[in-house]
């Protein structure tokens, strides 16, 4: 077992030397390669990666061009987490039998799958609960931008009620998305998962350390993370940053992690909270929301921000 | 680049991040050092994307680190904890930097991309 990367900072962060290029095909202001880039860089040792169809994939790996220093495979929508459990067990197997080259000595290989909320809340969600049930050593990541942004936008099960998106479209008869947003984190939890979180790109602090966390965890980690989605989500493409601190402050994407399936930890408590609505008006997928014939469902989505987090607190509270 | 059609690429469709096997992990090798081949996306040019472009000020840059971290593009060029400069090869000109620069005035502004970067800085505004 190789150490951990330890970063103290984000000027000791900022000598780490990227494994992820530019000029890849996102959007200006993606914040997929963000967490991309933070993940990669919160560890030191080799890694083994997937990507499920979507943005990340499309994006990085657009012919003749890869945007990936390391080992990267593509295979379908759903089955990243397949492919690289896949990976994983050939690794093992390699192993026990003695049959891994020399340059693998001494190392411990990182496998990661990423992707998006379509492929994982939708399309590759028995796949990903198979490799979570067999407890393969890997750590699958959702970059969660709700909504399947690379085929222009449709809803995904991860879609908050009341956005607008090319399927669910605001107008004269409906408000937009119905249905309320699927808990992933939980129902991966509920898996028996060793360890399972939610982040955001914009607080790096705390995701590093939940990162490393679920490096040094054995078995099957879920990693939930918020992508600001410039296109979809309708905000001009400097304000990644901003509505992502939106989203942090606001508690609607609180970040929490489970551990052992259990043991609920809240990572983040803003100083100042701010209420739902700035958050939905940061963004164009809810302006029809600010109309007086749909503004009582701002006042649901506080209410539902306002339960849920004091959901989670009585569970850390209660330890259960 | 020559292009390859579909019967003629590696089977697996396989492209190569570099030209040649490396010691180590790309990780501990920084990216001047890298044998990067040509089927690396950090050889390809998306500079032609921008609007706008940030033009960098040392002399206010206090090297937080910010810009380098929350750039989508690996744009920041970044060496021993010193900021350097704005990769314009990568730079899609998003304007997160200049968002999260926390210098008074800021160190990283939006110019319009025909403005050259020595006349931008000696219109850099005063603070604030």
């Amino acid at each position: 077992m190789s150490e951990m990367k330890k970063i103290k900072n984000l000027k000791e962060f900022s000598t780490s030397a990227d494994r992820f290029e530019g000029a890849n095909l996102l959007c200006p202001g993606c914040a997929h390669s963000i967490i991309v880039r933070e993940i990669l860089n919160a560890t030191n040792d080799p890694v083994v990666l997937s990507a499920s169809t979507g943005c990340l994939e499309v994006c990085t790996a657009v012919y003749p061009y890869t945007s990936w220093d390391a080992s990267w495979i593509h295979i379908g929508f759903e089955n990243s987490s397949t492919a690289i459990a896949g990976a994983e067990a050939m690794y093992k197997a390699l192993q026990r039998k003695n049959r891994l080259p020399d340059s693998c000595e001494g190392k411990s290989p990182k496998f990661i799958a990423f992707g998006g909320d379509g492929a994982t809340y939708d399309i590759g969600f028995q796949w990903i609960s198979g490799c979570f049930e067999r407890g393969h050593d890997m750590m699958y990541v959702c970059l969660d931008n709700e909504v399947y942004a690379n085929t222009g936008g449709q809803r995904s099960s991860a879609t908050p009620i009341g956005a607008s998106t090319t399927t669910s479209p605001a107008g004269r008869v409906s408000y937009g998305e119905k249905m309320n947003k699927k808990d992933m984190v939980q129902i991966m939890a509920a898996h028996g998962s060793p360890y399972v979180a939610q982040v955001a790109p914009n607080k790096w602090k705390d995701m590093i350390k939940k990162i490393q966390k679920g490096f040094s965890t054995k078995g099957p980690v879920y990693i939930n993370a918020m992508s600001a989605c410039t296109t979809e989500w309708k905000f001009a493409p400097d304000d990644t940053i901003a509505v992502s601190d939106l989203a942090t402050d606001s508690l609607v994407f609180p970040l929490y992690e489970i551990e052992n399936g259990t043991k609920l930890t809240i990572t983040y408590r803003p100083k100042n909270k701010i209420p739902v609505r700035d958050y939905l008006g940061a963004q164009g997928r809810f302006k029809h929301l600010f109309k007086p014939e749909y503004e009582y469902l701002i006042d649901e989505w506080q209410k539902r921000v306002d339960d849920y987090w004091e959901y989670l607190q009585r569970r850390e509270e209660a330890g259960v | 680049m020559k292009y390859l059609g579909w019967d003629e690429l590696l089977p697996g469709a396989i492209l190569f991040s570099f030209d040649e096997e490396m010691e180590k992990d790309a990780c501990e090798v920084l990216p001047e050092n890298r044998p990067y081949a040509e089927t690396n996306s950090h050889e390809a040019y998306v500079g032609d994307w921008r609007v706008l472009k940030p033009v960098y000020n040392r002399d206010l840059c206090i090297d937080c680190q910010f810009c380098w971290i929350y750039c989508p593009d690996v744009s920041i060029i970044s060496r021993d904890k010193k900021m350097i400069g704005v990769d314009y090869d990568h730079c899609k000109g998003c304007g997160i930097c200049v968002e999260v620069c926390p210098t008074n005035p800021k160190s990283l502004l939006m110019f319009d991309e025909h403005v050259e970067n020595e006349k931008a800085l000696a219109q850099w505004p005063e603070k604030e």
